[in-house]
């Protein structure tokens, strides 16, 4: 087979078909390495359904899928010019097993039988196959079978399962095969029909009916019977003294002949060829409407994750400013070189801590420390009589922020000696140890003391 | 195409700015989280798009943590006589030395915040409403965006919203949103992005847009979770095994039935997992059945079926306790004839491609194993119960999913889900089995009967 070309445009159900390929291929063995095809389907953007197909388009020209199908296509397409070829020769083969080369007379009957009967038989088993089990019926089959035995190979064998998945969701698979079906046995009718047409043109034949157990007049009825559609399209009807005068030999009349040939081009006609020919549009207009609405099944649980990886709900934008190598630490170097008395305050103690404890003689209460003003008023008294002994009390519930050590450094360093107390919790609560980790590290950086308990004995007398 | 919407997300330090972004990305790997101070140091991006369209750009920010010291400092850059609003005030401060130095961090945080069309004010509603948030907010409100404040933490028992809605109405903030970024509200993203659009109407289009976009993805992946659990049930309920007559074959075979069991279901958890994007060491450890993303309990357990409440009868108790079902076939007529000559009738209508083989193998003595009930019952609890609590969780969750027992009783102990008992007679509905048909249309619809049926106590409750 001729080599396909790997870059040639393909239609919308090639692509849908691809994608469809994919997507099985996935279900069964895993992702595939699709880091490229997703960026690809990203840039060339969309929506998800587009964004699919490009993936796909491009998955399954890395892994052959694409020149896979190109080359079942190359060989669907073979095989139904061999198919349409066959069906012209079986025409012309029809008419010559039912009418010879006119060297004997014609059973006109037998040759009807002959020319609309295996039809009839296949339009039946195609009727009953589409009504039960939703096929296009076994001559379907074949070629598809046919076309996936001639482009062998293993991906072919991927393409198939998925076409019909495909083609199964909007129930087209069985309008495509019928299409193929009675288009295929168009050919051979309208064959059949040129071949008779020619054959009556070019040469004599005589026609007769046979029979051993039957009367005329079923014949004639038969005739009759037969004829009348034809004969609304302008096919006459034998006369019955005709049909009558055909049994057993044929009469040697130009009429009869002319009668007789015309009947039987005009039932193949409107037997054979028109209901072919009128199913064989139906299937198209369904074949044709069912590709418009042929689609994605974006609800597949496989298509959900894509979605994430073609069409993300989120992307980073990465870092916009970045981080300084070190935070500004604050500096607890330095203390007051005198001071006198002593002094307790307080640093976000929330309203589940009374305040203050009952203090010892000679430790001032300094209040709480929350607001700017209470701070600015107590860095200013503290500037003018720094204390010999300043404890701050901290509620370790709260995250240890630089705003805080910032204070808590300032303080220290307008004090003679501090020491940092870290309240302990309320009864009813548990100790967050990692926290008190935390400031314990945070007030050790400043090198100054911490404490668990209330250190108003140091307060009172510095021991 | 519209301008999108750039929101900066700030606050005090560790009060859960970054796990808020990640909740609402839903993206576990972004940014960094701890319970420390000052873990975020940088200003990090995310965007929201709808069908590839950006329509809102979220910015992680440092924690503020000097406000009150950047207050005096902004006091002290007025000139005599002077008084400059807000952004001329804040724009001196950052052309300054010190915006490079001490208030480096808080630099970055106002920076950001106005160069973006709105904030969203991140606070830990266990702390008190203390004096230095204030000053937050009044060094933000410099900024001239409007101001969102978001309660975080609100799930937890010991929180102090009432207080700080208070305290904001009095600041003149009176639109606030109470969103627990480790356990978010089912409907919390819609309030915020509602909210948001009250507070900025100029970009209320897109987050309308945003609000549809993200409700429809949840609908679409709670009807996607319960499929993965409908799978998993129809393959574990059509699996089955023929042994030989022999008591070596049956116990091999019950081995590998066991244990294929076991890797179906864990598959089913990691693509529930891979579904609400979360890693497998997210969903782990402690007291919780699920460590380092596994069921710990083995569905084989008589004493798992117990805990998760799936009712044993007498007789079951034996085949639970084994966990297969030894269906006996004595000259192709069984002690189960109804499920067996289901079976048959069913692989017949599939186009008899096993047909042959069953009957064979059946009147050769052959016994038949498949997964018992009770088993199908636990699976189906297990699993349901780990969506529903995937459903209710936040991206910011630092500790594993933990599972209530919810009153299922449908799969406790009353009948099986008819497509699970017609998914029985069809071995070629289960992808245990070899040469599984596992498009065929019969086996779609019944899951998609179990989908829903699955999917419904999530939908009442969403």
């Amino acid at each position: 087979l001729s080599n396909a070309d790997p870059s040639q445009p393909l239609s919308r159900l090639d692509r849908l078909w691809l994608a469809e390929a994919v997507r099985l291929t996935e279900e069964h063995a895993g992702l595939l390495d699709d880091a490229e095809a997703n960026r690809r389907a990203r840039a060339r953007g969309g929506d998800l359904r587009q964004r699919i197909l490009t993936r796909a388009d491009w998955l399954a020209r890395q892994n052959g899928l694409r020149p896979a199908l190109l080359q079942w296509r190359q060989s669907a397409g073979l095989m139904l010019v061999g198919l349409a070829l066959l069906a012209l020769l079986t025409g012309s083969g029809l008419v010559f097993a039912a009418v010879g080369d006119g060297s004997r007379p014609v059973n006109v009957f037998w040759a009807l039988g002959v020319l609309l009967g295996l039809h009839l038989l296949t339009l039946l088993g195609w009727a009953a196959s589409f009504a039960v089990a939703g096929r296009g019926g076994a001559l379907g089959d074949l070629w598809l079978w046919l076309s996936s035995r001639i482009a062998r190979s293993a991906r072919t064998a991927q393409l198939m399962p998925a076409l019909l998945t495909l083609l199964g969701r909007q129930r087209l698979a069985r309008w495509g095969l019928s299409l193929l079906v009675h288009g295929l046995w168009l050919l051979i009718l309208a064959s059949a029909l040129l071949t008779l047409i020619a054959l009556f043109a070019a040469r004599r034949y005589d026609f007769v009916w046979e029979t051993t157990l039957l009367g005329a007049d079923g014949f004639v009825a038969l005739t009759r019977w037969l004829g009348a559609l034809p004969s609304l399209a302008g096919f006459p009807v034998p006369e019955p003294e005709l049909v009558r005068a055909s049994a057993n030999t044929a009469p040697e009349q130009e009429a009869a002949r002319r009668a007789w040939a015309s009947w039987l081009l005009g039932a193949l006609l409107v037997y054979g060829l028109l209901p072919r020919l009128v199913l064989a549009l139906l299937c198209l207009w369904r074949w044709r409407r069912g590709l418009r609405h042929l689609d994605l099944d974006l609800d597949v649980p496989e298509y959900a994750l894509l979605r994430e990886r073609l069409l993300p709900a989120t992307e980073h934008l990465g870092v916009r400013d970045a981080a300084p190598h070190s935070l500004p630490n604050p500096q607890g170097r330095g203390h007051s070189e005198h001071g006198s008395g002593a002094l307790l305050v307080a640093i976000e103690l929330d309203d589940r801590h009374p305040w203050p404890p009952p203090l010892p003689e000679g430790v001032a209460d300094g209040g709480r420390l929350d607001t700017r003003q209470q701070r600015q008023r107590l860095l200013e008294q503290l500037t003018e009589h720094p204390p010999a002994r300043l404890a701050i009390a901290c509620d370790p519930h709260r995250t240890v922020d630089r705003g805080t050590l910032n204070l808590i450094a300032e303080l220290a360093r307008l004090a003679a000696a501090t020491r940092v107390w870290l309240v302990a919790p309320p009864a009813d609560e548990a100790v967050d140890h990692v926290r008190r980790e935390e400031w314990r590290a945070a007030i050790g950086g400043l090198q100054i003391e911490v404490v668990d308990s209330a250190p108003l004995g140091w307060l009172e007398t510095g021991a | 195409m519209t301008e999108s919407v750039v929101l900066a997300v700030v606050g005090h330090t560790n009060v859960g700015k970054t796990s808020l972004l990640r909740t609402l990305t839903r993206d576990v790997a972004f940014g960094e989280v701890s319970p420390h101070a000052s873990t975020t140091r940088h200003v990090e991006g995310a965007r929201l798009l709808v069908d590839g369209e950006p329509v809102v750009d979220l910015y992680d920010t440092p924690g503020l943590e000097d406000a009150m010291a950047l207050l005096d400092h902004l006091e002290q850059l007025k000139r005599p006589g002077e008084r400059p609003d807000g952004p001329t005030l804040l724009s001196r401060f950052l052309d300054g030395p010190a915006a490079r130095q001490r208030f480096e961090q808080e630099a970055k945080v106002l920076r950001q915040l106005m160069a973006s069309t709105a904030g969203l004010y991140v606070i830990d509603a266990r702390e008190p409403v203390l004096p230095k948030y204030r000053d937050e907010l009044e060094v933000l409100s410099m900024c001239g965006k409007p101001l969102l404040p978001a309660l975080n933490f609100v799930a937890r028992p010991d929180n102090r919203a009432d207080d700080w809605q208070q305290a904001l109405s009095r600041l003149g903030l009176h639109a606030l949103l109470r969103f627990d970024s480790v356990a978010p509200p089912l409907d919390g993203e819609k309030q915020l992005y509602e909210s948001l659009a009250l507070l900025t109407p100029s970009a209320r289009p897109q987050l309308q847009r945003l609000i549809q976009d993200r409700a429809a993805q949840a609908d679409a992946r709670r009807r996607r979770g319960a499929r993965l659990i409908a799978e998993l049930l129809v393959d574990v309920a059509a699996y089955h095994i023929l042994v030989a007559p022999d008591q070596t074959a049956a116990d091999a075979a019950t081995q590998t039935m066991r244990e294929r069991v076991r890797q179906r279901e864990q598959a089913c958890v990691e693509a529930l997992l891979r579904l609400y994007a979360f890693r497998l060491k997210d969903a782990s450890a402690g007291e919780l059945p699920l460590a380092n993303g596994r069921w710990e309990e083995d569905p084989f357990h008589p004493e798992t079926l117990k805990k998760v409440g799936v009712r044993l009868g007498g007789g079951a108790l034996a085949g639970a306790a084994s966990g297969l079902a030894i269906d006996l076939m004595v000259g192709g007529i069984t002690l189960g004839a109804a499920a067996a000559l289901g079976a048959l009738a069913g692989s017949a209508a599939e186009g008899g491609r096993s047909f042959g083989p069953r009957v064979l193998a059946k009147l050769r003595g052959y016994r038949e194993l498949t997964v018992d009930d009770p088993i199908l019952r636990l699976l189906a609890l297990r699993q349901q119960q780990l969506l529903q609590a995937l459903e209710a969780r936040g991206h910011a969750a630092l500790d594993p999913v933990r599972l209530d027992n919810p009153a299922e009783e449908v799969w406790r102990s009353g009948k099986l889900p008819e497509p699970l008992v017609k998914a029985r007679a069809y071995p070629e509905w289960s992808s245990l089995n070899p040469q599984p048909r596992l498009d065929a249309a019969e086996r779609q619809a019944q899951l998609s009967a179990l989908e829903r049926i699955i999917s419904q106590p999530l939908q009442s409750r969403a």
